[in-house]
């Protein structure tokens, strides 16, 4: 939690002395335009957020109003927390199961969907599949992880299932984190 | 008495064909044409009733799907990316393997064939079979994949980045990126539930991204550029699925609609010559008796 707020204390210093470099996009008015997007569902749009918080490939990151332009990718599994004026909490988790063909083998994460923020202070928020922490079943990703450490662990199995298997296994640990929290 | 009738005038009414021989069709003939038109008519408004709640439901669908492929794209907009010039583009034309639903395949491949004119060298990836058949006639030798079976259930996000894997996933095999010279998805843009317009949207390689004049601005490192060109892809191809899909139910819709319009038509006017027959056969008999009574006198 400290770190946390040390971590977005840190990014608006950031935002303030760069601003004094270059012009700023007008009418961002201290507040993000949130699009948060699923293929089957829209969840937010044209949403005034006051802070985002997403936890991305490269680290946990923070986003508030006038943040430098970034294409951020969603770690699978990841928390994304909606901060407004309503003070109501809104996290949602971030999970893509599914397995392409050709990335099993290779070494590169795979992917829950895209961050990106603009230099309008509109942040769209791409994510193949997202649910709200409070529809979480943890007894179900108890159960699922327990499925997957078992897989894991079977001796006659096939690189490519046992590959499939650690990918499952973490998203599961990651729901039970989630869930938590 | 009229049931009697009715089985005199049958009777007379063949053999007023035998008299005939050309000329209108005996009253069985017709009555057999009324029955199946009336069984057609009955399959095609039930087709149509069928059509009318996926269109809802497709719509629905569609509009969140735009949202989403909006928001994917409009990145590319903010950079103000450039869509690569080179000789051989990729081509993806979006379509699916069902019938009766109107000119959604002609559309589609018409579009393609206008961008082949210009674009002789290209590569083309078809999605769906009807719209696979049309372009294969003239431009056969340029479709490097094709893929059926496509939107089954309606478009789901998983099919599309199953083909936007096959796409681009030659390369891993040693093969070149099929998308590294820029590609363009042609579909059918849903504009109403009676309208529809075959729409190209750009698709743009990682170099092309990486190329764009406002990129610099943004923070991002390159293989996170390149884990977008894939996901923006998948994410094209769903949008351009979902509207697809969409345009189909409505187009399957109104064809149906003015199919069922037509068989009714039809039933109108074969009654009015079934009961135009069935009269003359009746005067006929009639004109025999009163003939062969006058002539007992």
């Amino acid at each position: 939690m400290l770190f946390r707020s040390a971590l977005v204390a840190v990014r608006s210093a950031a935002n303030f002395s760069a601003r004094r470099l270059y012009a700023s996009e007008a009418g961002s008015g201290g507040k993000l335009r949130l699009n948060f997007a699923l293929p089957h569902q829209t969840i937010l749009k044209d949403f005034e957020a006051i802070q985002v918080n997403i936890q991305s490939s490269e680290g946990d990151m923070g986003i508030l109003a006038d943040h430098v332009p970034t294409i951020a990718q969603l770690a699978n599994g990841g928390v994304i927390e909606i901060l407004a004026a309503d003070n109501k909490p809104r996290k949602f988790f971030v999970e893509y199961l599914f397995i392409l063909p050709h990335t099993a083998q290779s070494s590169s994460p795979v992917s829950g969907g895209f961050a990106i923020i603009n230099p309008d202070s509109s942040l769209n928020i791409n994510a193949v599949e997202a649910v709200a922490v409070e529809d979480l079943d943890a007894e179900a990703a108890r159960k699922g992880a327990d499925e997957a450490s078992r897989k894991m662990n079977a001796s006659g199995a096939s690189e490519k299932d046992k590959a499939e298997a650690r990918v499952e296994f973490e998203l599961f640990e990651a729901v039970l984190a989630a869930a938590k929290v | 008495m009229f049931a009697s009738v009715r089985q005199v005038g049958g009777s007379i009414g063949s053999s007023g064909a035998l008299g005939q021989a050309r000329g209108y069709a005996t009253l069985k003939e017709i009555q057999m044409r009324l029955k199946s038109i009336s069984n057609i008519a009955k399959i095609t408004k039930s087709m149509k009733m069928i059509a009318s709640t996926k269109v809802t439901k497709a719509q629905r669908n569609m509009e969140t799907a735009r949202a989403y492929g909006q928001s994917a794209n409009s990145l590319l907009s903010h950079i103000e990316v450039v869509q690569k010039e080179a000789a051989n583009p990729l081509v993806v034309a979006v379509s699916s393997d069902r019938g009766l639903c109107g000119g959604i395949h002609s559309s589609v491949s018409r579009a393609v064939k206008r961008y082949m004119a210009n674009h002789q060298e290209s590569s083309i990836a078809v999605i769906g079979q009807k719209a696979r058949n049309q372009i294969q006639r003239d431009y056969r030798e340029n479709i490097i994949m094709h893929f059926d079976q496509v939107t089954k259930v309606g478009p789901l996000w998983l099919e599309a980045s199953m083909i936007a894997d096959q796409i681009l996933g030659s390369k891993a095999e040693g093969g070149a990126d099929k998308l590294e010279n820029g590609g363009t998805i042609v579909y059918n843009k849903f504009k109403s539930v009676i309208s529809y317009e075959a729409t190209p949207l750009a698709v743009h390689s990682a170099e092309t991204i990486a190329a764009a004049p406002k990129l610099a601005a943004y923070e991002v490192d390159d293989a996170i550029l390149k884990s977008y060109e894939e996901f923006t892809l998948a994410n094209s191809l769903y949008w351009a699925l979902a509207e697809g899909y969409a345009s189909e139910m409505a187009a399957k819709r109104t064809a149906m609609e003015n199919a069922t319009k037509n068989a009714g038509e039809m039933i109108t006017k074969l009654t009015l010559t079934y009961n135009r027959s069935r009269q003359a056969a009746i005067t006929n008999e009639l004109i025999d008796i009163i003939t062969g009574a006058s002539s007992l006198n």
